[in-house]
């Protein structure tokens, strides 16, 4: 009873003992808080910290939506800005969006891939692509090879400069292109007289014409052309003159590596005819010189078949095909059919720029996830040492 | 027709008036724990630091955060007075460590001392005991007073705000107590 007495009277002595502000001290803190607790300073760095206040004063709630409104407009403006620049996760060398496309670098294209070109894109004749003509080229010798019997034939090595040929002395390029024209239905016969003469004046062929008289969308030409390669420039600026350019796409592939391989495959098979030939003159019996003619045969049906595979590459090299079509009308949508943009194509204009978004994301999140979690790590870091710091001013 | 409109603009200004100077629910509260707690906090800032320059300082500097902070409080995550003092604590604690850095202060008297001469002289003689009874004990054991018979904190308050459970900081507080009435006893 009297230890509480005691307890109680010791509370009371202590709270008796209670410091209480000074009246003038009271009343400023008042006034500043009536104020809002203004700053003092307004230097640049009390501006900062203010505003981080005021950022950190906002709840988490609130934070959200203007946070994802961000988010998503940031990922809105990369979307459309990879769009534009014509990048395609599926085809990085075709744009549908009409813009220039980008090709991809040399090591990330498979073996014999070309190098498309838009419209504004000249066609740059230090091309390194490398070519898949070797693999058909290939595979009709090997069917020869197999249809002929002539599998004891040595394997051929391989080119000592590689499959793409690298340390050839000059490089053997096959070219191409695409160019439609517009023109007026009265216009056509003159544009296709045009390039008649144009033809004739690159010293080209024409593998293929056809024209059609008309009304406004009817009338037309197309043409199949080779155009020796050398002066194909001058040929696709004299057909550009002709009438108004409505697209133009140009391509290169580099057929160097098949040419060598058959030039070499060619020599190889050369020199075994020769031997052959020594073998039937120096044949003691019927049933041996048999066996060396039948090899023989086989030897210069493969001689033969290399030539003409040589001739066809030479003829790839040395020509380009032109593709050339005078239209009348409206201009068709590129890369699309004469029903124009449909819903199909909407979907895939859609699941494209979704693609497009969803990598953007990923993106945003690989390289923000970890500075966001650095970040974390560091302030609850800071946060438990100053914890502990403050702890340690009361021991 | 022309009185219709004008009284009409007439309301729609009074209201847009009243949207305006209506203050948030977040500045109402703040008012009104500022207006409960102000002496509080400026007892048990006191009561730690032990200068009362300082304490006006470190009090103020508590206030001026917590309004800042205002908005950011959740009430779902306890009392706004555990809140407050929590805030207070750390602005005192980073006061405390800053002193320890330089040099250390005088002490100022506690109210009582100086009020000992005006009451009776039996009680005078007690106040002045508990006061240097209370400069004895360590700054976290006067912390604890101060939370409790300055500021008037509850102990499920004084566990909040010190980062322990309430029983824990009742069992602190009693051996605080005890330790103060031994202290007084001696001194006595």
């Amino acid at each position: 009873m009297e230890s509480n007495r005691d307890s109680l009277d010791l509370s009371a002595t202590v709270r008796s003992l209670r410091p209480t502000p000074e009246p003038e001290f009271a009343a400023r803190l008042d006034a500043r808080a009536a104020d809002g607790f203004p700053r003092a300073s307004r230097s640049w760095g009390s501006r900062l910290v203010e505003m981080a206040d005021r950022v950190r004063a906002v709840p988490p709630r609130r934070v959200l939506a203007p946070a994802g409104a961000v988010a998503l407009t940031a990922i809105v403006v990369a979307t459309a800005v990879v769009s534009v620049t014509g990048t395609d996760p599926g085809n990085p060398s075709v744009s549908r969006f009409g813009a220039a496309a980008t090709s991809p670098p040399a090591a990330d294209r498979p073996a014999g891939a070309g190098v498309q070109h838009g419209t504004q894109a000249p066609v740059p004749s230090s091309s390194r692509a490398g070519s898949n003509s070797s693999s058909s080229a290939g595979s009709t010798l090997s069917e020869f090879e197999a249809r002929s019997g002539a599998s004891w034939l040595p394997s051929i090595a391989p080119h000592p400069s590689g499959p793409y040929a690298s340390r050839a002395n000059r490089r053997d390029i096959e070219r191409s292109a695409q160019i439609v024209l517009g023109a007026e239905p009265s216009e056509v016969r003159a544009g296709v007289a045009r390039v008649l003469d144009a033809v004739h004046a690159t010293g080209g062929i024409v593998l293929r014409s056809s024209i059609q008289d008309g009304d406004e969308g009817e009338a037309g030409a197309s043409f199949e052309l080779l155009i020796p390669s050398p002066r194909l420039g001058d040929a696709l600026a004299t057909f550009s003159a002709i009438a108004e350019v409505r697209s133009r796409r140009e391509s290169t592939q580099d057929i160097t590596a098949p040419t060598i391989g058959v030039e070499e495959r060619l020599e190889d098979s050369r020199a075994r005819i020769e031997s052959l030939l020594g073998q039937l003159s120096e044949a003691g019996s019927d049933e041996e010189r048999a066996a060396v003619e039948a090899q023989l045969r086989a030897e210069r049906r493969l001689a033969a078949a290399l030539r003409s595979r040589l001739t066809s590459l030479r003829r790839r090299a040395n020509f380009s095909r032109v593709s050339l079509r005078i239209e009348t009308g409206a201009p068709l949508a590129a890369g699309r059919n004469s029903s124009g943009w449909g819903v199909s194509d909407a979907l895939d204009d859609a699941g494209r720029i979704l693609t497009i978004a969803a990598g953007v994301t990923v993106i945003a999140l690989a390289i923000l996830g970890p500075l966001a979690l650095i970040a974390f790590l560091l302030w609850l870091a800071h946060r438990t040492l100053a914890r502990r710091s403050r702890e340690r001013t009361l021991d | 027709m022309d009185t219709e409109s004008a009284r009409s603009k007439d309301v729609d200004q009074a209201l847009a008036a009243v949207a305006v100077d209506a203050p948030r629910e977040a500045d109402i509260a703040f008012d009104s724990l500022y207006r409960s707690s102000r002496d509080d906090v400026y007892a048990y800032v006191a009561g730690l630091l032990r200068d009362r320059t300082a304490a006006e300082e470190v009090t103020a500097t508590a206030f001026e955060r917590a309004y800042r902070k205002r908005s950011r409080f959740d009430r779902g995550r306890g009392e706004p007075r555990a809140w407050l003092f929590g805030i207070a604590r750390n602005a005192a604690l980073d006061e405390l460590r800053r002193r320890k850095r330089h040099a250390e202060l005088a002490t100022d008297p506690l109210d009582g001392e100086g009020a000992a001469v005006a009451d009776g002289f039996e009680q005078s003689e007690r106040r002045l005991a508990v006061a240097a009874a209370l400069d004895r004990l360590q700054p976290a054991e006067r912390e604890l007073v101060a939370l409790k018979f300055f500021a008037g904190l509850s102990n499920a308050e004084i566990g909040r705000v010190i980062g322990i459970t309430e029983s824990n900081a009742g069992t602190k507080l009693n051996r605080v107590v005890n330790k103060l009435r031994e202290a007084c006893d001696g001194i006595e």
